[in-house]
Order: structure tokens, then C-alpha cells, then sequence
């Protein structure tokens, strides 16, 4: 186990370099010049190279890189370029505003999408596995900012029930206004409920023609036993990689819905960025989502391989 | 003793036969592939939504009523009515055939995006799985550092940073959807590549490999002619999972602005500026999310179908 | 013991059953119209070909379909048909009074939880019984089917189980409830023969306890003649001759019967000198074409008349409780398959100058160990898959290899070819040096080693024509190409009995013994000498084996090849090769001349592997050389025997300690054993106890 333990750990870490890496390579190193993007098509050639030489951009790329990522490591996170104030101070509020969204949706989303999966699985082709799989269906066809935008439509502008934007003050924090996250949590729900019901019912149905349900159910024991004790202990174990790929669906679905509905959080800042061509913003951002990513995926794996002792041999 | 190298007219002959080779397995793979669709309710539903679309996508812009860039100042934001079918928006322009004309550039991007993805990661997946070792790990690394980026911020980072077209190419080439299609490929290559190497594993210790190994064959020949047949199944399913989640992400890089520009007509975009009216012209907006959505419902109940009835039972 | 009501219903009765699949790839009769009957106390063993419906009527029985089916006919249990039941009746039929131990053992126990507790879950919902009591009769259970450590076996997982015992558990299992039937399919496919020994030995023993009534359904007569009271050999859907079982061995009357008894190798005793195999042409009938009014065997049988064709036979009387569905049963003599010709043996040809030779063979998968101090070993040892290997391959000649899964031969066969570089030693072909892998060795050499693998369906690739394997081997052999290498293509089809027009389809169009004879006729485009034929029967059905044996022989003489004969079946390898390699464990256990090999003196484990085999004959009562203990870890070296650990005739701490030592045989100084016991006493003991 520890061993197991070991050899993910230094292959998280491994990966992590390898994201910083691409991070700093996209936004650095390829064709297109930081300066030169920042300044606009209307720079003089000495006006860049200025900006080149106060970013340092003239130093060799490993050189740049170790110094990025040597703050990083000692939790400097460098400067903003368009708003001109400490990344970690914008981040602050913007980082818990987002870290609440996506847990809301995510603890909403998880469990019942796992639980009617299983639901819809185990009464394949009943009329309620019919509406629920058809709706999923339509629940992942939809793009976020369209279930948004259908849910402002409804809840908001029809039946007036609740604000049609999450804008907040500076410095408040979304729990002090709950109903401001309803329709942004509602939408990210539908989003990864979607996709985690089908691949769940999925793996349930892969199970139930396993032969080992078959031996279940020709010893003789009642159906809810076989259900509760065969088939979910191993349909769970592929469900949860399931869970870990969509926190990836939860962390993009965040930027667009929190556009959507004016969000002050990770999503907008980094988009901010982008419009802005903040680049040291939005490396950070960037590496912020991809870590988290990443981690999520860890614990996924941990979590298999505490379930199951065969992964560990393996 | 013969050394095995490669002659450049041995290298064009491997070439040759290997393309001569995949025609009939590639078209074998596709017809199946259709035609298991075709065996379900969702695979039929799903390929009609298909096919008006693609019909809208080839001659929408020709059967428009009006033209997609026209305004009609004097109609402004006016409700569906006989003259304008879907109504208008802001500028008095026509949604109809906005989106008429939107239908083709969106299928075009999600499918150029697609396949070229498809073809980068399907020769990675495929060649770190044939020739494995250190360059396997190397190549799977990578790969994994790409995929610890949600997808559609790999595709903000990829389309920020990428140049326009119409920097690096010559004026004819320089389709505005381009960086999109490129940006899609990139992203959707370390997903269809760790598909296709799973799937390339065993195919490399089976007995068909080795015999040919015992030929003498090269590794060219081998990984094109012997292995990529077999992998063509899997392929048509990663073709049409990929396709919807290719409109998904080019209708989202258009509603954050970040897709073709304006005035041409993208739906992603069309919704992003029709939110202004939500409440009081909500068809700017819905007029173009039913259109996106159909065309992935279309796309999803396809795949769905197909997937189904691979997994009905068969005999043997 | 409870007397039962009505002695004179029987246990369960199949009245014209018959069961139909629907399935997008079209209509499966998978039976046709079946009728059986089975009594308490009483095995019957179901014989039949793959697809012939044998498994389909156990999941009949059971009420356990997947997929869209249709069932006519009644069945009944006790006298009361199962449409007369109530579905809660039903489901208390399954698991306690009906129970059943299935094909596939690995993946017919949950993953994922203990096997203590999938037994003690069975007795506490079917028979009430409390936490204790159920863990202490689990115990029982376990004891019962002589599992070694009845308490701790119920706190492992599946996979920490070897096949043999995770078959005991499923045994167990199915006795939990004490049933009245016992359905058995094919429990023992899989495993290796003296595990299936075991396991037959354990069956034998339980049914003499048990009193239930067993349905033994298997493609193997000698298990079934070992176990059986009563036998039902069906074909196509149907039961084609049912009768007790010394009576259908010693007088069977359906010639399909007389086919599959006469196309096993080593269906007569196997140290018998070996005899032409009879076969039966064609393949087993699709059980996608409809029944038709004819007998369905008729176009495979020698000895059809005309009237064959009109008019389904009915089941004739031919003796004693002794039914045939041939209207020509009292014609079915013992050879209407063709005369039992012995072969003619070829001359020993130890003086002729060896093609192959293998000196000290070595194939360890993995990388060494690393130390690192303090902390030892880091790593797995390698696994010591081939250990100093030697043996020739003379020209023409053909060498069988026989061992158990794990024993090695795959390895030796791959590393001859060059698909896997050896660890060490040396192979030499015509006294040339071969490079380890085959990608170093020269066009020349390449040709000259042909390979033939077990699974014909994957050797050739399944999405191209059949055409390519064959035309690229002649493009990168003799360098043929266009018109001519078209001709050779369809000369070399000829020769293996299929006609030019296979080569436009595709592998997954052909029947499993037509891809053979295209592997076949792929390895020979090369002109090879010596062909490696890894087990290239043991998929197939036995009436097809005996075809693409006899190929393989025709082949031999016609072409001057030589083979290296790779099989689990010593009786194949028997009927196959001229000297015999028995390799246990990664080592040679012993080496010869066939003939000598099986006979006395024997190397104790081959006289294992002899006494394990099941003999389709009842009267022959089976030697009991039982091997006892773990298989031995491959990843350490052994400091004495490799047999050491488990063999039935250890003679002392000599065993364990020693390395044996290479005797050979005097009557046959080419015939080599490894063992410490001196051969004159392992003769004595060998032919006193078995009757070898």
C-alpha cells in the first residue's frame, strides 16, 4: 500500500511539473510575443523591447522558468500586470467565492447522480430509467451557458423567484446571500449529474452480465441483496475515476457559468486574463485549476485502490 | 546478412500499400458502424437530427431568405412574425438565417477539430504503444500533462496565446475558424491518444503481430497496415463521443468571445449577445440554443446508438 | 436421509424442450427438441461439440436467460412443471434444491468480497441459520471439498485463490443447501489435467454422500466415461444416442457417437502403438440454420442413405435403455469412420545430423533484483519461465513437448522462433548460430522457422482478407509477387484442402479449423524446415482436431518439415511426435524416444500427467498419482528437485537438497530422466501400482 502510495505520489508530482511546464511554454515561450501581445499591434519595436527587458523576457526560457516556479514554490506568486496588485491578493476572495460553487454543485451532483444511476441501472428499460436517461441525455447536450440561460429565463424573469445575476459586492462573501448560488450551482449540477448518471448506470449494467451476479442470483438470494452487496461494491470502484474525470467537466463549466451569471470568482478572473493578456494572472490561475484537477484525480485513485486490493498487486 | 533499413522507395512502397490496405477496414468499420446506429431508436432519432443539420450546414446559405449580415434597422429585436420566421435581433438582422448560415462554419470547425484530433492522437497513440519503452513513458507523461487541464481551459490557454491566422498564413488559407479547429485538435489528442494506445496494447502481443514480426515486416508496415485496421472500431465510437463534445466546446470558445469574430455568424456567439434581451426578445437567444442543442442531442443519441447495440449480444 | 414421496417420477424431466434465441445477428436454434430424464442418486453426462445447446439447456433449467429467448416444451421437477409455479416456488429452487457449479470459475465469484462470506450468505438466506452457525458449517463445507486450511480459506479473495481451489469453493458452494440436482458445466474446461484429476476424484467421493442427482455436461468422454452412470451425446441441438454408459462405449449405434470416440488420440490406451485417426468430415451443424426435416447429421455421415434426408429419425431401440437417433443403428460398426491403421513409426534417427539444436536454453521474464543496503532486495525476483533446456529436432522429426500451464513450453516455443530473446544458451539451426530475436535474423533463417499459434483466430489479422497473410509471406520469403505469387497462393490453399476462392474473405468467415489450415498454409509459404506448432489443436472441437492433425502429418511427409509439437494432451502430443519432452516448472523432467516415454520407467511427474489423463473407457479403473501441494514459485531457484515439492514418490531429504542427477534409460539410451530413484525401482513401482 505504502508503496502504491509512493509511486502515485512521485507520478502526481511528475505531472504537475509537466502542466507547469505547458503552462509556461504556452503562454512564454511559442510563437507570439508576450510584449508584443500586451502592448497591442500599434507598439513601436522599442516600446516592446522594453516591456521584454522589464519581464525579462530576454532571459534564456529555462531561466525564466526556474524563477517562476522557484516563487511559486516559495509562495510568491508574482504580480498582476493589468490590475498592477499581488496575485495571491486577488485571489483570495475570488478563490473561496469559486471553491464554494463548485463544491455546492459538486456535493449536490455526486451523490444523486450516483444513486439514480444505480437507480436506472439495476430497472433498465422501466418507464422512470426511460425519462431519466433521456433527460441526462439532454442534460449533457445542453451547453452551460444554455441550461443558464434556460434557468434565468424561468426562475428569473418568468416566475421572478430569484435574481437573474450573482453579482456581489467586493469583500461579501455568497453565503451571506445564499440565493444568489442557486441558478450557477443548478447549472453546474446538470452539467456533471448528466455525465456521471449515464456512466454509472453504465457500469451497473456491465455488472449485472457479469458472471459473478449470475452466480448471485442462482444461489438463491433475493434481488435487493445481490443489488446492494454484487453489484454496486463493483460498479462503485470504475464509478468513482467517473467522478474524479468530471470535476474536470465542474472546473470548465465554472468559467462559463460564472460569466454567465456574473460570479466573482476563479472562472471570470482568469477570463479577465485572458482579455487583458494578464499573462502572469493567468498562469496562475491556470496552474490553480490544473492542480486541483489533478488532485482530484489522486484521490480517486487512492480511494479504488483502498477499495480494491486488486489494483494494489497490479 | 540483410540489414533492415529503410529504403526511401521501400518507405513509398509501405506507404502505398498501407493506404491501399486500410480502405476497405476503414469503410467496413464506418458501414458497421452505421448501420449498428441504425439498429436502435436513438441511433435512427439521432441521425435525422444529423442530416438536417448537415443539409443547413451545405445549403443554408443559399435557401437563407436573407442575407446573414443584412440590417434591417427599421425591425429591430422584432418578435417571430411571417416576414422574419425567428424574428430578429439588436440590428434588425434576420436569426433565421443567421443561423442558416452559422450551421455550416460550426460543423466544419467541431468536424475538422475532430478528425484532425483524431488523426494526432490516434499516430501517438499508436506509435508510443508499438514501439514502448522509455519513449512510451515520455510520450504518456505529456499526455498526461495535457489532460490535467479541464478541457475548455486548455482551449482558452491554446487560443489566447496561438497567433491569428492570418499571421502565420497566406491570406487564402487564413480561415478565421482555423485556431479554433486547431485548438480543438490539441485538446482532444492526449484523450483519443491514451484510447488508442489502451486499445493498441494487446494488439501488439497477438499472434497476428507476431507472425508478421516473424516476416520480417517493419515497423511502419506494422504499426499502418497490421495494427490501425484494428483499431478503426474504436475510432467511429471515439468519432462521434468526440464530435459532441467538439460542438460543446466550439459553441462555448464562441459565446466567451473567443471564436470566430463578428460580423460572421457563430451560434456560440449569437446567444452570448442575444442575453442582452433575454427578457424582453427572448428568441435572440433561444433561437441559437435550441439550434446547438439539437445538433448535440442529434450527435449524442447517434453515439448512444450505436454504443447500444454494440453491446447487444451476439453469437459468437 | 428423507424417503421421497413418488421414487418412480423422476428428479427432473425435460419434455421436448427446446430453446430458441432472437439475436440482431439472426435466430439461434440453440436446442432443438430435447427430452431427458434424471433420477436422484444418478449421474448423466451430457457429451456434445461447442454449439451443440449442452450449456444452453443448463440455463434452461436454471430459469437464467440474458437475452430475448423463446422455450417450448415442459420442464418438470418432481413431477411438476415449472409453468405450473409460482415465480417465489421458483426462486426457491435455485440455490437450495437445484444448485450449480459453472465452466468459467474465475469470474463466477464476486471480486470484491471474501469467499467465507459469499457461502455463509447462501445458508443464511436460503436456510435461516445465524451468524455462527453459518461461518462453522462454511468450515464444514470447506472441509468437504478438501480445501487445505478450511478456517483461513474464507478470508481471501478469488484472486488469491489458484483455479483449483477457487473450483472447490464454487463446489462447495453448490452443496451448501444439500440440492436434489446437481447441474455440472464443464467444471473442470480450463484447469490442468491432474487439477481436473483432483477435482474428478473429489466428485466421485461426494456422490457416493451426497445423493443428489448430478447432470454432468462436458466435451470430453473421458470424464464423462470416469464419472457418468448414464450418457446423452447430443449434436446439433438434439440428442442424437443416449444409454448407460458401459453400454455406449462398448456398443455405441449413432455414427457421430462412433466418430468422437474414434477421433480422440488417445482414446485406446494411450502406451498402445499409435493408430491413423479416424475423422469426421465437414463442421459441426450452424446453429443458425433451421431444423429440417432430415437428419441433421446426415451430411457429415459415412454412412447416409438417401432416405437419411426424408423424415426426422426417430429414437430407436438398440438394447437395454439404449436409444438411437439413427435409422441405421444396427450398420454402426466400430469403423465406418475408416480402419484404424497404425501408423508407421519412423525409424530412430539419432545418428542423422540434429536441424535444431538447443543447448542450455534460459527464459526469465523480469529484471534482476536490485540491492540496496539496508533495505535488501528491491523488486521481484525474475521469473525462471525455461531453466538449461536441452534437446534436439532431428530432420523430419517430430518433437511434442508436454507440460501444464506455467510449465514453460510457450516459452521454449517463442524463444525458438525468436519472438522472445532467450536469457542464455544457444540455439543452433543446421549448425548456425541464431540471433535471439527474430528482427536480427536473417531473411534465410526467418523462412526456415514457421510458427503455428493455439488461437487461429487471432494469427490472422481479422480486418484483412485472407490473401494478405499468405502473399506478404510469399513477397518477404521467396520474393513472389503479381500472377505468380497468386498461383502459389491458391497451390498452397490446395494443399491444405480449401480451394482458391478463401482467399478474398475475411478470418471471422471461416469455421476455427479453416483458420487453422490458413495458419498452416501461411507457415508453409516460407518453405520452412521446422514449424513450431504451439498448441494448435486445443481450440478446436474434437471432431475438427483429428482433421488438422492428420493435415499436419500429411504435411509433414509431403513437405520434409520437421515439427516442434507444443500440447497439454500427452495423448495429442502422443499421437503427434516421435520423441517426447515433459517439462514441469520451467525444467526437462524427462526426454525420449515416444514409446519409451510412456512406458516404465517413468519420471514420477509424467506418471502423474499418465495416471490424470481420463481414458474414454469405463472399464479401465483410473490409477490415483495425485499431485498434492502448491504449484512451485517460478521466482526461486530450486535447491534440489524442481519436482521435489509435490511429487508423490519423494524419496527423502535427497529430494530437497540435491539437484537429480541425468539417467538414461538402458533400453533406450536416448530416453533421459532427472530423478535421484533409480530407475530399476521406479520400473518396479511404476508397473506394479499402475498397471501401466
Amino acid at each position: 500500500m505504502t508503496r502504491f502510495f509512493v509511486r502515485r505520489l512521485i507520478l502526481i508530482v511528475l505531472t504537475l511539473f509537466v502542466v507547469s511546464i505547458a503552462i509556461f511554454a504556452v503562454t512564454t515561450v511559442l510563437p507570439g510575443d508576450v510584449a508584443q501581445v500586451i502592448l497591442g499591434k500599434g507598439a513601436t519595436p522599442q516600446d516592446v523591447e522594453t516591456l521584454r527587458n522589464e519581464l525579462g523576457l530576454n532571459r534564456p526560457a529555462y531561466s525564466q522558468y526556474m524563477g517562476w516556479i522557484g516563487g511559486i514554490v516559495q509562495g510568491d506568486l508574482g504580480d498582476s500586470l493589468y490590475l498592477r496588485r499581488p496575485i495571491a491578493e486577488l485571489l483570495q476572495s475570488r478563490l473561496t467565492n469559486s471553491l464554494v460553487l463548485a463544491v455546492f454543485a459538486f456535493f449536490v451532483a455526486i451523490p444523486s447522480a450516483v444513486l439514480v444511476g444505480i437507480w436506472a441501472g439495476t430497472h433498465r428499460d422501466s418507464r422512470t430509467d426511460r425519462v431519466m436517461s433521456t433527460m441526462s441525455m439532454v442534460a449533457i447536450s445542453l451547453p452551460e451557458f444554455v441550461t443558464g440561460m434556460l434557468l434565468i429565463v424561468i426562475l428569473s424573469s418568468t416566475l421572478h423567484l430569484l435574481p437573474s445575476s450573482s453579482m456581489m459586492l467586493p469583500g461579501t462573501s455568497p453565503l451571506t446571500r445564499p440565493q444568489i448560488l442557486i441558478m450557477p450551482a443548478l447549472t453546474l449540477t446538470g452539467v456533471i449529474f448528466g455525465y456521471v448518471m449515464r456512466m454509472t448506470r453504465a457500469n451497473v449494467i456491465e455488472v449485472l452480465q457479469c458472471n459473478y451476479v449470475r452466480t448471485a442470483i442462482l444461489k438463491g438470494l433475493p434481488m435487493q441483496r445481490v443489488i446492494l452487496h454484487h453489484v454496486v461494491p463493483n460498479a462503485i470502484l470504475p464509478t468513482i475515476t467517473i467522478v474524479a474525470a468530471s470535476i474536470g467537466w465542474l472546473l470548465g463549466g465554472l468559467i462559463v457559468v460564472e460569466v454567465v451569471f456574473a460570479y466573482p470568482g476563479l472562472g471570470r478572473l482568469l477570463l479577465g486574463a485572458v482579455e487583458t493578456r494578464d499573462v502572469p494572472l493567468l498562469q496562475i490561475t491556470t496552474l490553480i485549476i490544473a492542480a486541483t484537477f489533478t488532485f482530484s484525480n489522486l484521490a480517486a485513485d487512492l480511494l479504488c485502490a483502498v477499495l480494491d486490493r486488486r489494483v494494489r498487486l497490479s | 546478412m540483410m540489414a533492415r533499413t529503410h529504403h526511401p522507395s521501400n518507405f513509398f512502397n509501405t506507404v502505398l500499400t498501407a493506404s491501399i490496405e486500410q480502405v476497405s477496414p476503414a469503410l467496413r468499420a464506418l458501414s458497421n458502424g452505421l448501420k449498428l446506429a441504425l439498429m436502435t431508436n436513438a441511433g435512427r432519432v439521432g441521425l435525422s437530427l444529423i442530416v438536417v443539420h448537415l443539409t443547413l450546414a451545405f445549403v443554408g446559405s443559399w435557401l437563407a431568405p436573407y442575407s446573414a449580415t443584412d440590417f434591417h434597422l427599421e425591425h429591430q429585436l422584432e418578435a417571430p412574425s411571417s416576414q422574419f420566421w425567428l424574428g430578429t435581433d439588436q440590428f434588425g438582422r434576420d436569426i433565421l438565417s443567421r443561423l442558416m448560415n452559422g450551421a455550416g462554419s460550426i460543423i466544419a470547425i467541431s468536424l475538422a477539430g475532430t478528425l484532425l484530433g483524431l488523426a494526432l492522437g490516434t499516430s501517438v497513440g499508436l506509435i508510443s504503444a508499438y514501439v514502448g519503452g522509455t519513449l512510451d513513458d515520455l510520450i504518456m507523461r505529456v499526455m498526461d500533462g495535457l489532460m490535467s487541464f479541464p478541457t475548455l481551459l486548455l482551449a482558452l490557454l491554446v487560443l489566447t496565446m496561438a497567433p491569428p491566422p492570418e499571421e502565420w498564413l497566406p491570406s487564402w488559407l487564413a480561415w478565421n475558424g482555423l485556431n479554433v479547429v486547431l485548438t480543438i485538435a490539441i485538446v482532444f489528442m492526449p484523450w483519443v491518444a491514451r484510447v488508442i494506445r489502451s486499445a493498441t496494447l494487446p494488439l501488439k502481443v497477438a499472434e497476428f503481430v507476431q507472425n508478421a514480426r516473424l516476416r520480417g515486416e517493419g515497423t511502419l508496415y506494422m504499426i499502418f497496415v497490421e495494427i490501425l485496421p484494428n483499431v478503426f472500431p474504436v475510432l467511429v465510437v471515439e468519432v462521434s463521443v468526440r464530435l459532441s463534445y467538439a460542438i460543446l466546446l466550439a459553441s462555448s470558445i464562441g459565446f466567451l468571445g473567443l471564436g470566430i469574430q463578428p460580423p460572421s455568424p457563430d451560434w456560440g456567439l449569437m446567444i452570448s449577445e442575444g442575453r442582452m434581451f433575454l427578457v424582453n426578445a427572448p428568441w435572440v437567444a433561444l433561437a441559437p440554443a435550441v439550434a446547438i442543442s439539437s445538433l448535440v442531442v442529434g450527435v449524442n443519441l447517434f453515439s448512444d446508438g450505436m454504443r447500444q447495440a454494440q453491446k447487444l449480444p451476439r453469437t459468437k | 436421509m428423507k424417503k421421497e414421496p413418488h421414487s418412480s417420477t423422476p428428479l427432473l424431466e425435460l419434455d421436448r424442450l427446446a430453446v430458441t434465441f432472437y439475436t440482431p445477428q439472426g435466430t439461434v436454434h440453440a436446442v432443438r427438441e430435447t427430452s431427458l430424464k434424471i433420477q436422484r442418486g444418478e449421474v448423466l453426462g451430457l457429451v456434445g461439440e461447442s454449439g451443440c445447446g449442452k450449456s444452453t439447456i443448463a440455463w434452461a433449467i436454471m430459469g437464467y436467460f440474458q437475452s430475448l429467448v423463446r422455450m417450448e416444451g415442459t420442464i418438470r421437477f418432481k413431477g411438476k412443471p415449472f409453468t405450473k409455479m409460482l415465480p417465489s416456488e421458483l426462486r426457491g429452487l435455485r440455490g437450495r434444491r437445484i444448485a450449480m457449479v459453472y465452466q468459467d470459475v474465475v469470474s463466477s465469484l464476486n471480486p470484491t468480497m471474501r469467499v467465507g462470506p459469499q457461502l455463509e450468505e447462501v445458508l443464511r438466506e436460503n436456510l435461516n441459520m445465524g451468524k455462527q452457525q453459518a461461518r462453522h458449517r462454511v468450515i464444514e463445507l470447506f472441509e468437504n471439498v478438501n480445501l487445505a486450511e478450511p478456517e483461513r480459506v474464507g478470508q481471501r479473495y478469488p484472486h488469491e485463490l489458484s483455479g483449483g481451489m477457487q473450483q472447490r469453493v464454487v463446489i462447495a458452494m453448490a452443496l451448501a443447501c444439500d440440492p436434489e440436482l446437481l447441474i455440472m458445466d464443464e467444471p473442470t474446461t480450463g484447469l490442468d489435467v491432474t487439477t481436473e484429476a483432483t477435482i474428478l476424484d473429489l466428485i466421485s467421493e461426494l456422490r457416493q454422500r451426497v445423493n443428489a442427482g448430478i447432470i454432468w455436461i462436458s466435451h470430453n468422454l473421458g470424464i464423462i466415461a470416469r464419472i457418468a452412470d448414464r450418457i446423452a451425446v447430443m449434436y446439433a441441438g438434439q440428442i442424437v444416442e443416449q444409454a448407460p454408459v458401459k453400454a455406449l462405449f462398448r456398443n455405441p449405434s449413432h455414427p457421430y457417437t462412433v466418430g468422437l470416440l474414434n477421433c480422440v488420440p488417445g482414446s485406446t490406451a494411450i502406451t498402445e502403438a499409435r493408430t491413423k485417426l479416424a475423422t469426421i468430415p465437414g463442421t459441426v451443424y450452424d446453429s443458425k440454420q433451421p431444423t429440417t426435416d432430415t437428419c441433421l447429421f446426415e451430411p457429415r455421415c459415412s454412412i447416409a442413405q438417401d432416405s437419411c434426408k426424408s423424415g426426422t429419425p426417430q429414437f430407436f431401440d438398440a438394447g437395454d435403455h439404449h436409444q438411437s437417433r439413427c435409422s441405421y443403428w444396427s450398420d454402426v460398426r466400430p469403423d465406418i469412420w475408416g480402419k484404424n491403421e497404425p501408423v508407421i513409426e519412423a525409424p530412430e534417427q539419432t545418428k542423422a545430423k540434429p536441424l535444431l539444436t538447443v543447448t542450455r536454453l534460459r527464459h526469465f521474464y523480469g529484471r534482476e533484483q536490485h540491492r540496496i543496503p539496508f533495505i535488501g532486495p528491491v523488486g521481484l525476483a525474475p521469473v525462471r519461465a525455461v531453466v538449461d533446456a536441452n534437446f534436439n529436432v532431428g530432420p523430419k522429426q517430430t518433437v511434442g513437448i508436454v507440460g501444464e500451464s506455467g510449465s514453460g513450453k510457450s516459452t521454449v516455443a517463442r524463444n525458438v522462433v525468436g519472438l522472445l530473446s532467450r536469457s542464455g544458451g544457444d540455439i543452433h539451426l543446421q549448425g548456425v548460430l541464431l540471433e535471439p530475436r527474430v528482427e536480427k535474423r536473417s531473411r534465410k533463417h526467418r523462412a526456415e522457422l514457421g510458427i503455428i499459434f493455439q488461437n487461429p483466430a487471432a494469427a490472422l489479422n481479422p480486418k484483412l482478407h485472407v490473401r494478405h497473410a499468405i502473399l506478404r509471406s510469399l513477397w518477404k520469403f521467396p520474393k513472389l509477387r503479381g500472377r505468380v505469387a497468386r498461383e502459389r497462393a491458391a497451390q498452397l490453399l490446395e494443399s491444405v484442402g480449401m480451394d482458391a476462392s478463401y482467399l478474398g474473405r475475411l478470418p471471422s468467415e471461416l469455421s476455427g479449423g479453416q483458420q487453422q489450415r490458413i495458419a498452416l498454409a501461411a507457415a508453409l509459404a516460407g518453405d520452412p524446415q521446422l514449424i513450431v506448432a504451439d498448441e494448435p489443436v486445443s481450440a478446436l472441437d474434437v471432431s475438427v482436431q483429428a482433421q488438422v492433425l492428420n493435415l499436419l502429418r500429411e504435411e509433414q511427409r509431403n513437405n520434409d518439415i520437421s515439427y516442434i509439437f507444443i500440447s497439454h494432451d500427452l495423448g495429442v502430443v502422443r499421437y503427434m511426435a516421435d520423441e517426447i519432452i515433459v517439462l514441469y516448472a520451467g525444467h526437462i523432467a524427462e526426454s525420449g524416444p515416444a514409446n519409451s516415454i510412456l512406458k516404465p520407467p517413468s519420471h514420477p511427474y509424467t506418471e502423474t500427467l499418465l495416471s490424470a489423463i481420463p481414458v474414454p473407457d469405463p472399464e479401465v479403473t483410473p490409477s490415483r498419482i495425485r499431485l498434492d501441494g502448491p504449484v512451485p514459485s517460478l521466482r526461486q531457484i530450486f535447491k534440489g528437485c524442481f519436482f521435489a515439492g509435490r511429487c508423490p514418490r519423494k524419496i527423502g531429504p535427497v529430494c530437497d537438497g540435491v539437484m537429480p542427477p541425468t539417467v538414461a534409460n538402458p533400453n533406450s539410451p536416448s530416453h533421459i530422466i532427472y530423478c535421484h530413484i533409480p530407475l530399476e525401482q521406479l520400473s518396479e513401482i511404476q508397473t506394479t501400482s499402475t498397471g501401466l
